[in-house]
């Protein structure tokens, strides 16, 4: 008998339909019923999407609704190039089928908009409830608005943020083709922590290339609440190489907080100057997503504490959160992290409906960024759990070689390009 | 209904396997951390070259080593069959992808990343990640 697993015991007792007499067995008794374990995921982005496909692998007799607003998914990696001018927004879209007929997941496209952590009850838009035995949140961030004083929802309008992928990307590409040979690009680069540490810097990259091109008179400057960044000795080396001056970074020491926007005037409000942009881009500080934080799963900076090894939450037992909502040690908040975390979060989800010991988590990331087409530079990453929680293995990891060959960076470039091909089909495949 | 009865004993016997598996101790020895999928590799004879990686202590369970390899898949696609740039895996055997990955790791072999990422394994971690690879890559 002890070669009889559990997953054997649910086939058995599902087949004999004896269900009532096993009562006592939470989920074995719905697993006699034809239904296994519910886990319900919120989120259908990089961390929700991979967490429910992997825990159907993991074992198929859990019962996985993804509840997601959004019939399509449109990625944050890559829009870069779209505001490059490069990519299609067709090419960065991706939608559900696969989860649902390859994967057997529920995909519902409702809205969450309360959790009842005590009753495992999730409520959606639509007014229908789920049930769950274990909850995923991965909500991804949401915008800390008028920090930046002037600058909310309506704001973004006019200086889009593009810091979710869809509607505001295209709103900036087409004020980047709007704007005259000559003009400035302001970036307003966010504090820490934010969602793509490389991003902004990949997006001022994108936005030189493509007025290189077609405004070569014009220039971006970039507003730092930092007085650093991710890849930065990298990121300086290729600009100065492919762009000359054309890109100019203030530090927050330097004057590079922004304090106000005025959508009126296209002014941007400094600690010791105000800039006039042409078109201004203002990422704003950031939060773990509503939901996240409306459910209590946030501390008082706004970011959800977790278990580093099975992602779950340190304020609601039950429920993990995943992808850039979590605080997850160094690791960054990135979509490959999201989908590391998804992995091994899934895994314990599975061992601990199991009943089973949950196996020691390992993590890895890689972000790649785009100077130009053909130059691309990264940061790599693996982590493991230390007592300090998730840290980088020492040794390991680091970022691209300085002063490398083209041909490296050219390498470098085509396998962004495949990591992107790599990744959303692991995600949403 | 002829197979009812053995059914049931079936079911009976597995209510015990199931009551330990359900409760929240940590299960006793034989539902412990299952072993690796192929026996895991012996300390290898203890290797000339000084400043290793220290080996662990514990072996490395099948489910850790499928927690390590999983993430391989976001750059070389799901289960090592990759859609683009990056080389697949599924057309590589354990032993293949084990000496890469340590070839990777000694800078014997030059790369753009995965020298980076190799350097966060040990040896018996390379290859029992290795092992997961090659067991669940398509063919
Ligand atoms: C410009 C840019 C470039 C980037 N480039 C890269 C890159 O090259 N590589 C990389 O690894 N990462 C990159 N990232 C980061 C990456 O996009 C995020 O880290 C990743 O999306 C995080 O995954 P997530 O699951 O936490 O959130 P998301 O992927 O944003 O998914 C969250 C999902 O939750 C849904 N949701 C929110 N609230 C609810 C609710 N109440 N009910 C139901 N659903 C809800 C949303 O609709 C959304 O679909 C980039 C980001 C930006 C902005």
């Amino acid at each position: 008998m002890s070669r009889i697993t559990r997953r054997d015991f649910l086939k058995l007792a599902g087949a004999t339909g004896t269900a009532a007499a096993l009562g006592t067995f939470g989920l074995s008794a719905r697993a006699a019923q034809g239904k296994g374990p519910r886990v319900v995921v919120i989120g259908g982005g990089f961390g929700g999407a991979t967490c429910a496909k992997y825990l159907r692998g993991g074992d198929a007799g859990i019962a996985v609704t993804l509840v997601e607003p959004n019939l399509k998914f449109i990625t944050c990696p890559f829009s870069n190039y779209v505001i490059g001018g490069f990519r299609t927004m067709q090419s960065i879209t991706h939608g559900y089928d696969a989860l649902r007929k390859k994967h057997g997941v529920n995909v519902v496209h409702d809205t969450v908009t309360a959790i009842d952590p005590a009753a495992k009850k999730v409520k959606l838009k639509s007014g229908k409830t789920l049930d769950y035995d274990r909850l995923v949140v991965s909500p991804g961030i949401d915008f800390k608005w008028d920090v930046i004083k002037g600058y909310d929802e309506k704001a973004a309008q006019v200086m889009p943020h593009a810091w979710k992928a869809g509607p505001q990307t295209v709103l900036l590409r087409k004020k980047l083709e709007a704007m005259k040979n000559g003009g400035t690009f302001i970036l307003v680069a966010p504090p820490n922590p934010f969602r793509c540490p490389p991003g902004p810097y990949e997006r001022a990259s994108m936005v030189a290339h493509y007025l290189k091109q077609h405004k070569p008179k014009s220039k971006v400057l970039i507003l730092d609440a930092k007085d650093s960044f991710s890849k930065q000795g990298l990121f300086m080396e290729g600009w100065k190489k492919l762009y000359g001056d054309m890109i100019e970074w203030v530090p927050g020491a330097k004057g590079g907080i922004v304090k106000a926007v005025n959508t009126k005037t296209m002014t941007v409000e400094g600690e010791l100057d105000k800039y006039k942009g042409d078109v201004v881009n203002v990422i704003p500080p950031q939060s773990a997503g509503q939901i996240a934080l409306k459910a209590g799963l946030a501390d008082d900076k706004g970011w959800c504490p977790v278990d580093p090894k099975t992602f779950e939450s340190k304020m609601h037992p039950g429920i993990h959160v995943i992808g850039d909502s979590s605080i997850a040690g160094t690791l960054p908040k990135s979509g490959f992290a999201a989908n590391s975390e998804a992995k091994i979060a899934a895994a314990a989800i599975v061992a601990m409906l199991k009943g089973e010991t949950v196996a020691d988590a390992s993590y890895v990331n890689t972000c790649y960024s785009l100077i130009a087409p053909n130059y691309g530079i990264s940061v790599a990453g693996v982590y493991r759990i230390t007592e300090k929680g998730i840290a980088d293995v020492p040794g390991a990891g680091g970022v691209s070689p300085k002063e490398a060959s083209e041909g490296f960076r050219e390498d470098e470039a085509k396998y962004a390009v495949g990591w992107y091909a790599s990744i959303t089909a692991d995600v949403w495949g | 209904m002829k197979w009812r009865k053995s059914t049931i004993t079936l079911l009976l016997a597995a209510v015990g396997a199931a009551a330990t598996a359900c409760s929240t101790t940590p299960p006793p020895a034989p539902a412990a951390p299952a072993p690796a999928a192929k026996p895991a590799p012996a300390p290898v004879a203890a290797p000339p070259a000084a400043a290793k990686v220290e080996e662990p202590a514990k072996p490395i369970s099948a489910a850790a080593a499928a927690n390590m390899a999983n993430n391989c898949f976001a750059c070389h696609g799901p289960r090592g069959v990759s859609p683009g740039s990056i080389p697949s895996l599924h057309n590589l055997t354990a032993g293949n992808i084990a000496s890469l990955l340590k070839a990777f790791k000694s800078g014997e072999r030059p790369s753009t990343v995965m020298g980076r990422h190799a350097k966060g394994y040990t040896d018996a971690e390379i290859e029992a990640l290795a092992n997961h690879i090659a067991s669940v890559s398509k063919k």
